[in-house]
């Protein structure tokens, strides 16, 4: 019988995946998409043991990263999205050590879908409910096709499942509403794809409430009220609907009140959940780790004093960088000089910088301290939470001389 | 040498989307620092009416600034078959990031999907590497 693998390259966290290694390497991944091939083969540019550019072994870099986070009044703490549960719960604890600003990518991505649900705020689902249930799927702001290219054939539109046994030529329908005709609109066709115009998002979403109240929907920018109801009328007739969520839509709203009163009127006439579209392989982990911590599923400062955890957008990886408030920051499996607006983080560069990651990135070509750590899902195991918040296990596959960033986390933890 | 390089090239104001794109970031995966990142990212595709009004060619280089950064991409024509003239559309990259405003009325969310640039051909200008974008 094989032995099945998770891919990391996103947080579908595909677990069917096989593979064949040579001399140690993943030389073929079967079942993964073109992207979690290239994450489970692994990058070209490794990351190699620095300090202040010189190569050194692994004990003096964890040594200065140590010293830089123990000598800082106000580090930050950022990236935990390619980390596993393990090395997440050690990196809130040295923040809560060292009284650091903790935060993710969440802080500027699904964070708001993400806390609304584990407040339970938004009704939820798993991937496996969506294959053998959803009939009626909205990709919202969200492109799969690129974004999470196993999502439509594993779970949410081309397999069979229990309840759709008939697969996606008669059982579901799914429905593109996006600013763009992205490869995911192309898929749902034409008579599925809603254009909207950037930022109408939650006008569009009340005049859908509108029309499924069986009220007249009217939109600032004439869209067709035709269209509008006849789209109220196949989710009403929904037994199983989702929406997965994207960023084209998060960004575009201003709070999420507008998709509450979407998913109240959806849940009133049919049967609706939402699906976060979560990118890095275990950015909810993260989120679901602090929450349990703190209430807070990002965007935290820890009082170096009391331990006390305090929360809001002033802790925010970007306000913390825009107001210069930090004065050190480690950065564990993220490209944040990549990421994120270059006006914000520039000042990355002006602070001691510490970067662990297999490979090396804009980040790591500017810190002052580098440690390269093990492949997650590849080099090593642990636990991760899909984006429906499901566990997943972590099998590792071949063996390296890098630490996890897990042992390398408790190491500097027990340096300072 | 003719006439036409010493006159401007013309100058107009675009609205940048973002979008993922699952070639780049295959890319990425492999190398941030290869030539495949750099052709996949360093790309902005436009419209056709936008790409006569700069007097450009499909794949000729174009500098997009605004007040936050310039880079140096490939100006694509969109194969979106609906105009969208006055909307570019830039995968998420070091070269779009370059040029996303930081205001974010203290959200802690900068406008990744939304903001302006102009955009003016670039003369045959080499697209900006990754490690001049710093």
């Amino acid at each position: 019988m094989s032995e099945y693998y998770v891919c990391t390259g996103c947080a579908l966290l595909c677990d069917d995946i096989e593979v064949e290694t040579e001399n140690g390497k993943v030389k073929t991944v079967h079942a993964a998409c073109r992207k979690g091939v290239a994450r489970m083969k692994g990058c070209i540019d490794s990351l190699e043991c620095t300090v202040d550019g010189e190569k050194t072994d692994v004990e003096s870099a964890i040594a200065k990263a140590a010293e830089i986070l123990g000598e800082a009044a106000n580090p930050l703490i950022f990236g935990h999205g390619n980390s596993s549960s393990e090395a997440q719960k050690l990196s809130i604890a040295l923040a809560k050590k060292v009284g650091a600003y903790l935060d993710d990518t969440s802080s500027f991505c699904q964070g708001p879908i993400i806390e609304a649900i584990l407040q339970e705020k938004l009704k939820t689902c798993t991937l496996d409910d969506i294959r053998h249930k959803a009939d009626v799927i909205i990709f919202w702001g969200a492109d799969p096709s690129n974004s999470h290219p196993r999502h439509l054939s594993r779970y949410s539109y081309f397999p069979r499942g229990k309840e759709r046994q008939r697969g996606w030529e008669e059982d579901r329908t799914a429905i593109c509403v996006d600013v763009r005709k992205s490869e995911t609109a192309i898929i749902c066709g034409d008579n599925r794809f809603y254009k909207i115009p950037m930022g109408e998002d939650a006008e569009f979403m009340d005049a859908l409430v509108s029309a499924l109240s069986s009220k007249v929907p009217k939109t600032s920018f004439g869209f067709d009220a035709k269209k509008i109801l006849e789209l109220a009328n196949v989710l009403k007739k929904a037994k199983f609907g989702v929406i997965c969520v994207g960023l084209g839509l998060i960004y575009s709203l201003k709070d999420l009140e507008p998709l509450f009163r979407l998913m109240d009127k959806l849940n009133e006439v049919s049967d609706f959940n939402i699906m976060p579209m979560v990118g890095q392989y275990n950015m909810r982990g993260f989120n679901q780790n602090l929450y349990e911590e703190t209430g807070c599923i990002n965007r935290v400062k820890y009082s170096p004093e009391s331990g006390e955890a305090e929360h809001g957008p002033e802790f925010s990886v970007v306000e913390a960088l825009r107001n210069k408030t930090v004065d050190a920051a480690l950065i564990i499996g993220s490209d944040p000089l990549s990421s994120l607006p270059l006006s914000v983080s520039r000042y990355l560069a002006e602070i001691p910088l510490i970067s662990i990651d297999p490979c090396r990135n804009l980040t790591s070509s500017r810190s002052n301290v580098t440690i390269p750590c093990a492949l997650g899902g590849v080099e090593y195991g642990g636990t991760a939470v899909r984006m429906d918040g499901v566990d997943v296990e972590l099998k590792k596959i071949i063996d390296t001389d890098n630490l996890p960033d897990v042992e390398i986390l408790k190491k500097i933890t027990e340096a300072i | 040498m003719g006439f036409g390089q010493f006159l401007a090239s013309p100058e107009i104001k675009l609205k940048v989307v973002t979008y993922r794109d699952v070639f780049q970031n295959t890319a990425q995966e492999t190398s941030r620092f290869g030539e495949e990142y750099e052709r996949s990212s360093a790309v902005i595709k436009l419209d056709l009416k936008d790409i006569a009004k700069l007097t450009i060619k499909d794949g000729e280089t174009v500098i997009v600034k605004n007040s936050s950064g310039k880079v140096v991409v490939t100006a694509m024509k969109s194969d979106y078959e609906e105009s969208h003239a006055g909307i570019a559309y830039m995968v998420n990259s070091p070269w779009s990031n370059s040029l996303v405003p930081d205001e974010t009325g203290g959200t802690g969310v900068p406008k990744f999907k939304d903001f302006e640039v102009t955009v003016q051909g670039a003369k045959g200008e080499k697209v900006t590497g990754i490690s001049e974008i710093f």
